[in-house]
């Protein structure tokens, strides 16, 4: 999938963005981890980093934030293809002239969108319960920080679906892939806290550098050199992300059709 | 004595035909990176989180109250879904068929979980010493174990509970992860009870795993089992007295479903 296919087929990715987020407010697990888990994170995050002052809490709002997309996007994104054949509405889907990829780009449109909202719930907890006066200290960057690290995020998702359809072994390492990108992509503390080794690996996560971007633009701790740096990082990513997520489409498609496996686990 | 026998067996297969079906889906490397990745990465997550947040010397408080936490994963995950698979798998209404003893199904329920939990503590304790540097020295190794079983039995009886619960609601996952989370916070495993509100400590030593947790840290600070023997009682007690509220509300809707003919109805 290209950048034009984006573009041509923006209309198809709002709806069906705005279709599967009506879908899922009706589902527990997925208000859950887009919304109550993170918020239960930030709670605790606040907690324990109550003596850290304002910078520290922002960081938790933000990295609690950051721990709901990446949650979403592993948990529900991943298995958004699987939700179709659930359904039954998978062979129709993709046998629309809509290119595939594109639907389930605005469905992580939504899970995205959605896991932004506990970043704000977030940061209305800090404010009203524990009292604290938080402001975005580089507001602008912090908004194109956003759109760079939604648009990474939905493209490393593109990823990690047709890879779990493919590939039901790994779907079943879920459970086991959520919190090692907490750890190694500074959502909660800063990655410097951690083993040397364990640092060109974050470096190779895209939500690492989302992190890096909005925890720096939000408590003004990073220059805008390195905030750039950031975003170009989030930039190739995504580029690399789409131009695999492109190929992993086309073979299990083919794959599918080949195999007439589409309707089954 | 044939009753016993009888009863003996279905404990026995019950507890083992559930547990294999719970994880039928997996296979052993994915089982076995479920009890050990996990567990790690959690605790990592949180001791991380724990010292920068105070400082390094406090890590064995982070390591142990996280590593007992684990045995929630069994307890209330394992348990919740054991009993509540029945429903989903449409395996329920055999059960209230048959005329088997419905305190043995329900024990049978709980007893591969235990282990199950416990194992997973046990593991994250070894984490804890190998990668994280707990410091059990002083440690009464023998008493520790007896915690870690009886934080695991009463961490499994709120399972228990919430596996009734999820016999009559179909956001079970939403319940689970719900109470699982709220744990972190209020069984003191991250956060030190004495910083808690009045209230939330309230509520706290109603659940399961408070205690224990307290337990265990004194007693890898040097206490000895007679120490911490009434945290342990008390422990025991929290857990029993969810496992009879779980039996009784099991035996109700068992009940309250046959009378409405909503036993398997979503």
């Amino acid at each position: 999938m290209n950048v034009r296919v984006l573009v041509k087929y923006w209309r198809t990715i709002l709806i069906v963005a705005e279709m599967n987020i009506r879908q899922q407010m009706t589902d527990g697990f997925i208000l859950f981890t887009v919304l109550f888990q993170p918020i239960i994170i930030a709670l605790l995050g606040l907690w324990m980093l109550k003596d850290k002052g304002v910078d520290a809490a922002m960081f938790v709002v933000v990295g609690s934030g950051l721990t709901g997309l990446w949650s979403s996007l592993l948990f529900i994104s991943g298995g958004s293809i699987n939700a179709e054949r659930w359904s039954g509405t998978l062979e129709s889907l993709v046998a629309v002239p809509t290119p595939f990829e594109v639907i389930v780009f605005g469905k992580n449109l939504a899970n995205v969108i959605q896991s932004l909202v506990s970043m704000v719930l977030g940061y209305f907890i800090a404010v009203w319960v524990f009292g604290y006066s938080l402001t975005i200290q580089q507001p602008l960057l912090f908004f194109h920080s956003v759109i760079l690290s939604v648009i990474a995020f939905i493209s490393f998702g593109l990823i990690i679906a047709p890879v779990f359809v493919m590939n039901p072994g790994v779907r079943a390492w879920q459970n086991a892939m959520e919190f090692p990108v907490y750890v190694l992509c500074g959502f909660l503390f800063p990655v410097a806290l951690l083993p040397g080794w364990t640092t060109p690996v974050s470096y190779l996560l895209p939500p690492y550098w989302a992190a890096v971007a909005l925890h720096g633009t939000s408590t003004g701790g990073a220059t805008v050199n390195e905030t750039l740096f950031a975003w170009g990082m989030m930039a190739l990513f995504s580029l690399i992300d789409l131009l695999i997520a492109s190929r992993l489409f086309k073979i299990m498609l083919y794959k599918a059709r080949a195999d007439a496996t589409l309707g089954m686990e | 004595m044939k009753t016993f026998t009888n009863n003996l067996r279905l404990f026995w297969q019950g507890a083992l035909l559930s547990y294999v079906a719970l994880f039928h889906w997996m296979r052993p490397i994915q089982y076995a990176a479920s009890k050990i990745l996990m567990p790690l990465a959690q605790m990592f997550f949180f001791v991380y989180l724990g010292t920068y947040a105070t400082s390094a010397d406090n890590r064995s408080f982070y390591i142990v109250g996280n590593a007992l936490q684990i045995a929630a994963v069994s307890g209330i995950y394992g348990m919740t879904m054991s009993i509540g698979g029945d429903r989903d798998n449409g395996t329920l209404g055999y059960i209230f068929g048959t005329p088997a003893n419905r305190l043995v199904v329900f024990m049978g329920r709980a007893f591969m979980n235990i282990m199950d939990g416990a194992l997973g503590v046990v593991i994250a304790f070894f984490w804890g010493v190998v990668l994280m540097g707990l410091d059990l020295s002083n440690t009464n190794i023998g008493a520790l174990a007896l915690i870690i079983l009886i934080t695991t039995i009463s961490t499994c009886g709120l399972g228990l509970l919430m596996g009734c619960l999820a016999l009559i609601t179909v956001n079970v996952m939403f319940v689970n992860n719900f109470v699982y989370f709220m744990l972190l916070i209020f069984s003191g495993a991250n956060i030190p009870l004495a910083d808690l509100p009045a209230w939330i400590r309230a509520i706290s030593y109603a659940l399961p795993l408070t205690r224990g947790i307290t337990a265990a840290r004194s007693l890898v600070g040097g206490a000895s089992l007679a120490e911490i023997a009434p945290l342990l009682w008390g422990e025991l007690g929290v857990g029993l007295a969810y496992f009879v509220l779980g039996y009784f509300l099991f035996t109700v809707f068992e009940v309250v479903a046959k009378r409405r003919g909503t036993l398997e109805v979503f």
